[in-house]
């Protein structure tokens, strides 16, 4: 767990990830026996994390508090209804348009209309914005994860598995990617593309600079089993390549990329937060809670609340993602992210 | 001009009638509409502070750099105030005075407003004697000359292009930097200066305020570098210039108070700290503690702060709110559909909401309800109202309208500054009610001018303002309203692309007008002419919204520059306490 | 050693081209025209040519691009005859907003990041370390519980979301400090702490809990290898062995992300900067995006990519430093 948004990702997203830069000349990773062994002779990953998460109260609460979220995210529509407003719909009654637009009524304009209050200058429902906003910042985070997982895997399994020069190209490729400042290049990308959809656009940036550090993990995993009697069985046996590495590299890995995923999501979250709050993310009306967060720390004085709710929002949910993705860690792959 | 102080008073007025008719106002709901009187204005028209004592340091907080301090290139408006109050003498200026007053002109580095004579097609001026630079030589009428041509040069971006517009010859002059000179600008002796222009320009004194007709002596040009070192002719010069950090102007000895009517020169130093946070700005000014008592801002105080400063007795009269002079409209692309049609044109008049809008921008205590195009100082101080339209919209009449031109619903564009966000959305939520959808999209302010700019990229509606460079008519209508200046690219000003040869016939006319006087009216006529042809929706004026620390004085909102702080007679009550 | 180093300046080397190739690209294939922005409020057809011809934009990219690297290591200079700008090695090209050459922006800014960024770096290591060694000493009892609680959480505050409660808590109610503004070290160092104090926390924060956790899992892995227990039965007494043994070899992996970190924040504390204020080169870089001044984009792009490389080189060195068993 250290930075992979490469380094200069840092202030804006500690993605917790394995060790970018392998010292050269020290061994690979030597391969965790248990977590790796249990992976290998039958007991699922998931078998494995159910019965842990039962054991650990902190764990089963931040998983509830993930699964809620996502809940949230899923069904924004419907709950964002709920509270009988739409995120872009303006309520010119609950603000003073004397005072800056300041909300009418204590904290931030609480009441039974508004259930979080509202935004000031417009009078828009805050708790509406926050569940849509839910929405489009696990979109962003889940969207990127998922290219960073994916893209990660297959090129450390390809690196791991064929060797020579294929390893040799995708290394290079890894070693390129995380020299580049990533933070300052999706602000420059974001920046200056115009007319794009913004979250197709976060997503594929986002992703392009997070997968060097799941690939430097599952290459360096593919490696250790490359060799293990049941791959070379396989492969004695007749085994296509397509079915050794489906077969019997793509279940050895997967425990560690499990871990690593849930411990990316933090990251991706606070990246799409830290991009929408330097006002290259979302556009609006479309609110995310980085975007809402940026709009209310000018109101961080005057209107405390409007600031608080998103902030508070976005800290539990990498909270809960980091200690779940934490005990997943502890789980299925207790040292490998470490070296 | 403005008639600030009856306009005020018939707001009240009005204001007070409201209140009486609808018997209550509930505090709760706030209403935007009928408005308690302006609790942001009250200080306009006086100076705050009273008259300044000499001496102290007076500091100015930033949240940026200038945009340029080279005379030639200085064009946008705290820095325009600020060069050519403290570091250059332009020909003619704008006389120091709060309100009414501050639109007058008078004569600066030259002994009156500049002679006409070929039917205003020839312009002569004659400098004062005695007027000196920071090191103490005289200032000449080549100087000026030289300046002038150096805003003809492609190194020295950004600065008014009135000279190139308006002297005869300019065209594919390059500048005097490779030592080629303009022949339409003669210096008989070095103390009179005549412009050679290419049509009669009647406001050419006014012309003469804008920091292109300051002097830069040839033997200090450095190019572009020029920007970071003025050489002074005015009251004050540069000690150090360390940019996006901070400046300090110290006294420029050589300057001779006496040889000028309208710079007082308070403090002995000047220190502008760049690169604060906007909200920072206001937090200290308010707190005016330490060297933030004698600090003014440079740029507005943030709308957010409004809760911070207008309950407060103490804090809110320390608040400058004059007008800008700015007229913000929704640019309507007449060139292609649904807009090229008037009726459409027509209805988005009512379908606006206002009201809305002015909210999402600071709300009714910094913002006015724009009810014609020009301004209120180009047109008597106070703007037409021809189609009388209540500020909240009249969706009503609007859709009456559209649905008599068959479009009965609608999908359009608009591109907004990511400054404006929140007034696009309060466009977007007003245009909704009459079944015109707006797909917002807002563009970076570096690249804004540019995409709206470029016909090809252009939107179906835009939303940003024009300012005059000085109180006509001329510096308005025909930058935001002629046909012909529309271009391809970088197309600025006619962001509606209206192609009218009605009022392409009627610009040249009251161009050639040589009284001033009987132009302005004609611009006003015009203005009422174009609205009924309605190529863009106006929708706000703006007031700027400044504070200044408790030990300030002599501080007013300048009326002609956008409601700037007027640099040239802000100053100290008690010059000891200020920090240096 | 030697062919080593040789080998990794050169593909450093190579690296720096590659970014400078794709942020080039990226900069000048776009629709912004820098010309335009330049230009003025009204700028007519032939003037915005003449413009364009001066910032050298109507030449083909590949000609831009090929410009921009020989002006590097020969110079260049901007506009002709006598007052044309000279900007000397290592020369990556002008501002369009104010004419400078780009290099002396970024040395300009430099002093100030790198002030946050190694103060800040001091800070972490000493909390986040602290924390981390402490928590692994004390596994599982209340200290290391309530140690890793608190770092989990300090990680997930964004890092806006704490500088601002700093400035709200120290500078706006308690009026502790002033508002930050950089003062440089050798006009005045205890001004200089005292203006980058809070930035500094907000920052070093963040990273402590970072450095924590991550620590305390090293630690914990380092004192269970077999060396430690021979030196226990050795009789070293116990401070030393944590020490020079535990320390040593559980301190290895931080280094790497250490490398990184700093790397990384040299040139890019965009967020922390604009929230105090601070004139570095995060601030230099947002505001030269929002004006579309590109060679300020790029030069800030490559010495980001220069700081982040060179700290991995750096890092990969120090291994053989610290750890005898690397060799090269």
């Amino acid at each position: 767990m250290t930075t992979t948004a490469p380094g200069a990702g840092g202030e804006a997203a500690k993605t917790p990830a394995p060790a970018p830069a392998q010292a050269p000349g020290r061994p690979p990773a030597p391969a965790a026996e248990d977590g790796r062994a249990a992976a290998a002779t039958g007991s699922s990953p998931w078998q494995l994390a159910r019965r842990e998460l039962r054991r650990r109260p902190a764990v089963r609460v931040s998983l509830g508090v993930v699964l809620l979220f996502v809940l949230m995210a899923a069904t924004a529509p419907w709950l964002g209804a709920l509270g009988g407003w739409s995120p872009e719909e303006f309520d010119k009654s609950a603000i003073d348009p004397y005072l800056g637009g300041q909300p009418l009524g204590s904290l931030g304009g609480i009441s039974p209309d508004h259930w979080l209050g509202v935004e000031p200058v417009t009078g828009r429902d805050l708790f509406a914005r926050v569940v849509h906003g839910a929405q489009v910042s696990l979109l962003i985070a889940f969207a990127a994860t998922a290219i960073v997982v994916v893209a990660g895997t297959a090129a450390g399994i390809a690196a791991g598995y064929f060797g020579g020069r294929t390893d040799t190209v995708l290394s290079r490729l890894m070693d390129l990617t995380m020299s580049f400042p990533s933070l300052i290049f999706m602000i420059a990308m974001l920046s200056v593309a115009k007319d794009v959809n913004r979250i197709l656009l976060m997503t594929a940036v986002i992703g392009v600079f997070g997968w060097p550090g799941v690939a430097r993990v599952v290459r360096g995993q593919t490696l250790s089993l490359k060799h293990r009697e049941y791959v070379d069985a396989a492969r004695v046996g007749g085994a296509g390549s397509w079915r050794i590495l489906t077969r019997d590299i793509l279940p050895g890995v997967s425990g560690p990329v499990i871990a690593y995923t849930t411990l990316l999501i933090p990251g991706m979250i606070s990246t799409e937060a830290a991009l929408s709050y330097l006002g290259v993310g979302v556009r609006p009306p479309t609110p995310s809670w980085g975007q809402m967060i940026a709009e209310s720390v000018a109101f961080y004085e005057t209107d405390p609340m409007y600031f608080v709710i998103p902030s508070t929002f976005l800290f539990l949910a990498v909270l809960a993602f980091t200690l779940l993705g934490d005990a997943l860690r502890d789980i299925l792959d207790p040292r490998g992210g470490r070296s | 001009m403005t008639k600030r102080t009856q306009l005020a008073l018939a707001t009240a007025l009005v204001a007070a009638l409201a209140l009486g008719a609808s018997g209550c106002s509930d505090p709760k709901k706030g209403s935007a509409g009928a408005g308690a009187s302006n609790p942001a204005a009250a200080n306009n028209g006086k100076a705050l502070g009273g008259t300044p004592v000499k001496g102290g340091t007076l500091t100015v907080l930033s949240n940026q750099d200038f945009a340029h301090l080279d005379p030639a290139r200085n064009w946008v408006m705290p820095a325009m105030d600020f060069g050519t109050r403290l570091l250059y003498r332009t020909l003619v200026t704008f006389k120091a005075e709060p309100g009414k007053g501050g639109s007058e002109l008078v004569p600066d580095l030259a002994t009156d407003l500049g002679t006409p004579s070929n039917g205003g097609k020839t312009w002569t001026f004659t400098l004062k004697e005695g007027v000196k630079y920071e090191d103490g030589s005289p200032i000449k009428a080549q100087d000026i000359k030289y300046n002038v041509e150096r805003s003809f040069a492609p190194d020295l971006t950004g600065g008014p292009d009135y000279a190139a517009q308006y002297l005869a010859g300019g065209e594919g002059y390059k500048g005097p930097l490779q030592g080629q000179h303009l022949d339409s600008v003669k210096t008989p002796d070095d103390r009179t200066i005549v412009f050679e222009l290419k049509r009669p320009v009647a406001e050419f004194s006014a012309t003469a305020t804008l920091p292109t007709f300051a002097p830069v002596p040839q033997s200090q040009e450095k190019g572009t570098q020029y920007d970071a070192r003025p050489f002074s002719s005015g009251p004050y010069k540069i000690e150090s210039y360390d940019r996006d950090k901070k400046l300090v102007l110290v006294r420029n000895e050589h300057w001779d108070p006496k040889t000028d009517t309208v710079r007082k020169a308070y403090p002995d130093k000047f220190v502008v700290v760049m690169g604060l946070k906007g909200g920072q700005i206001d937090d200290r000014i308010i707190a005016g503690e330490g060297a933030d008592a004698s600090a003014v801002q440079y740029m507005d105080m943030r709308p957010e702060s409004a809760p911070k400063v207008l309950p407060k007795p103490e804090v809110k009269a320390r608040l400058l709110a004059e007008s800008q002079g700015c007229t913000e409209m929704l640019y309507l692309n007449n060139s292609r559909a649904p807009f090229n049609d008037p009726k459409v044109r027509e209805a988005m008049q009512y379908a606006v909401d206002k009201e809305a809008v002015i909210t999402a921008g600071g709300g009714p205590a910094l913002n006015e309800v724009a009810t014609a195009y020009l301004p209120p100082a180009l047109s008597g101080g106070k703007q037409a109202d021809t189609l009388k339209i209540a500020p909240a919209g009249d969706a009503a009449k609007a859709k009456e309208l559209l649905k008599a031109a068959g479009k009965e619903s609608l999908k359009v564009s608009l591109a907004v500054s990511t400054g404006d966000k929140g007034k696009a959305e309060a466009i977007q939520q007003g245009l909704s009610r009459v079944g015109i959808e707006v797909v917002v999209d807002t563009i970076d302010p570096g690249a804004y001018y540019d995409v709206i700019g470029d016909l090809s990229t252009t939107p179906d509606m835009t939303f940003t303002g024009w300012c005059p460079d000085y109180p006509s008519g001329s510096t308005w209508i025909p930058f935001v309203f002629d046909g012909r200046t529309i271009k391809e690219k970088g197309n600025q000003g006619n962001n509606s692309q209206f192609r009218d040869e009605a009022t392409m016939k009627r610009i040249d006319e009251i161009n050639a007008m040589a009284d001033a006087k009987q132009a302005n009216q004609a611009w006003i006529d015009l203005d009422a002419e174009i609205m009924k042809k309605s190529p863009a929706v106006p929708v706000m004026l703006k007031r700027k919204p400044l504070l200044v620390g408790p030990n300030i004085a002599g501080a007013y909102g300048h009326p002609v520059w956008t409601g700037t702080i007027d640099y040239g007679t802000v100053g100290l009550k008690d010059p000891s306490k200020s920090q240096g | 050693m030697i062919l080593y180093l040789a080998r990794r300046l050169l593909a450093l080397a190579g690296v720096l081209l590659a970014i400078a190739a794709v942020t080039f690209v990226i900069f000048y294939v776009l629709p912004t025209d820098p010309a335009a922005a330049a230009c003025g409020k009204t700028c007519s057809a032939e003037r915005l040519a003449d413009v364009r011809a001066y910032l050298g934009l109507d030449r083909p990219v590949w000609r831009q691009f090929a410009d921009f690297l020989t002006g590097i290591f020969t110079g260049r200079t901007l506009g002709t005859g006598q007052y044309a700008v000279q900007c000397d090695f290592p020369c990556l090209g002008y501002s369009y907003e104010n004419s400078l050459p780009v290099w002396d922006l970024l040395m300009d800014r430099l002093p100030v990041s790198a002030s946050l960024a190694v103060g800040a770096a001091a800070l972490w290591l000493l909390l986040g370390l602290g924390a981390g060694v402490t928590a692994a000493l004390r596994k599982d009892t209340a200290t290391d519980k309530a140690l890793m609680v608190g770092a989990v959480a300090a990680a997930s505050l964004p890092v806006y979301f704490t500088s601002v409660m700093l400035i709200y808590g120290v500078i706006r109610v308690a009026g502790l400090l002033p508002y930050p503004t950089y003062q440089a070290f050798t006009d005045n160092p205890l001004a200089w702490a005292a203006n980058l104090l809070l930035p500094w926390t907000a920052l070093a924060l963040l990273y402590a809990a970072m450095y924590a956790r991550q620590s305390r899992g090293s630690m914990i892995e380092a004192m269970a290898e077999p060396y430690i227990r021979t030196a226990r039965a050795k009789g070293m007494p116990e401070r030393t062995v944590v020490v020079k043994h535990g320390l040593r070899s559980g301190m290895t992996p931080i280094l790497t992300i250490f490398g990184m970190d700093l790397g990384g924040l040299l040139a890019g504390a965009v967020i922390t900067e604009s929230i105090f204020g601070l004139p570095g080169i995060g601030r230099l870089f947002y505001g030269a995006l929002v004006s579309s001044d590109q060679p300020v984009v790029l030069g800030v792009t490559l010495l980001a990519a220069f700081f982040i490389v060179v700290a991995n080189l750096v890092v990969d060195l120090l291994y053989a430093v610290i750890d005898p068993r690397v060799r090269y």
